[in-house]
């Protein structure tokens, strides 16, 4: 939730270039980044800010370039409690992320 | 973006949350997750200041009044809630999951504020491992002092601000709020109690006062005497910190971060392997 975010929000927003913006909505257990951590998605695909690293964030990631493609807003669930892959889990919680096109 | 907030509310809304930030006044937004049986559109976004002014619109008037209501106690709660989730459904707000009924509308309420800051009374030692710490904990310190050779920019190159001056004009002049915290550590219990008196009672969600169990009783004594309202005087943290066992200046400064850090985020300062078994599992 940096100051940086919103500068090139605001940027963004009077230049009319697309931004998405992911919001950790709310946390339950252990998870790397609490309520409030913001993540800024530009079309390119890069972004800046983070929701929690490696913990969830490349599935965010997917469903925010959807939100880019559709301007649809999602609630994406990352789950942390279930092993994927041989995927190491060290964080164990569920997060809730809404995922929204500003512009 | 909805019908309800076309794009120069955007503009509006994105130029407030930077404001805000910067260091400017601080604004909450609540914006829809889920429209639930109301349909409010997932996305409206409603601005509130502190004075109940808002921006946009969720998309019901119920729905503004009640995000409206809740976000203006948010800005002087404590501990600070940055983002939390509320459950809306015929007028009534809850903030428990197991407490939302079938088809509640779901709204994510974030408030947006200028890094924490710290007054410290008192350059002298302790005042100087405050200031270093709290630094790295992000906050944007003023150090008071009315002697220039410990309230100097040498030796706290890391403050935001350095006032000289005496300590209860110098307090005066400062805005106090739930995110402000004033931590006096000055030369002397008289100069401690003077600055109190412009501190106690002010907004600010942390007033801390070093001394010792019996000095600090006399100075609220003294205060309640003269007539400050007992509420006030009772939460104020002093003697200061937590129980840490601190000697040292340096230790002291971790004793009374910590306590603050407490207040803020709505810690208990117990220690975390004494909740272990409390812990449920996920």
């Amino acid at each position: 939730m940096s100051l940086d975010l919103y500068r090139e929000l605001r940027e963004s927003l009077a230049t009319g270039q697309p931004r998405v913006l992911a919001t950790v909505a709310d946390t339950r257990g252990s998870t790397p980044r609490k309520a409030g951590a913001q993540m800024l998605l530009r079309p390119d695909g890069s972004f800046s800010g983070t929701i929690g690293g490696g913990c969830g964030e490349a599935e965010v990631w997917q469903e925010a370039m959807e939100t880019m493609a559709d301007g649809q807003p999602r609630t994406v669930v990352v789950d942390l409690t279930e092993p994927v892959d041989g995927d190491d889990k060290i964080c164990g919680g569920v997060m809730r992320v809404f995922v929204e096109r500003i512009g | 973006m909805q019908d309800a907030s076309p794009g120069s509310t955007a503009v509006a809304l994105v130029d407030a949350i930077e404001a805000a930030l910067a260091g400017g006044p601080p604004v909450a937004v609540a914006t829809v997750v889920t429209g639930g049986a109301a349909s409010l559109a997932a996305g409206a976004k409603l601005l509130v200041r502190a004075d109940g002014r808002t921006l946009g619109s969720l998309g019901s008037a119920e729905a503004n009044e009640a995000l409206r209501e809740i976000a203006v106690a948010a800005f002087t709660a404590m501990p600070r809630i940055v983002t939390g989730t509320w459950y809306l459904a015929d007028g009534a707000a809850t903030d428990r999951p197991s407490q939302a009924v079938e088809g509640a509308a779901e709204v994510m309420l974030q408030l947006f504020e200028a890094p924490a800051r710290l007054v410290i009374v008192g350059a002298g030692h302790v005042g100087l491992a405050l200031a270093t710490m709290a630094e790295l904990l992000g906050y944007e310190t003023t150090v008071l002092d009315d002697r220039v050779e410990f309230a100097n920019r040498e030796r706290f190159p890391m403050a935001h601000r350095i006032l000289v001056e005496e300590v209860g004009a110098a307090l005066d002049s400062l805005t106090l709020d739930a995110s402000t915290a004033v931590v006096l550590v000055s030369r002397g219990h008289r100069v401690d109690e003077e600055a109190l008196r412009h501190a106690v009672g002010r907004g600010a969600g942390y007033v801390g006062m070093i001394g010792s169990r019996r000095r600090t009783r006399t100075v609220l004594d003294h205060l309640a005497a003269e007539g400050y309202p007992a509420a006030a005087l009772e939460a104020v943290s002093t003697p200061v910190g937590l129980d840490i066992g601190a000697e040292t200046p340096e230790e002291i400064a971790v004793s009374i971060l910590a306590e603050m850090t407490m207040v803020r985020r709505g810690g208990t300062g117990t220690r975390m392997s004494q909740n272990r078994s409390a812990d449920s599992p996920t």
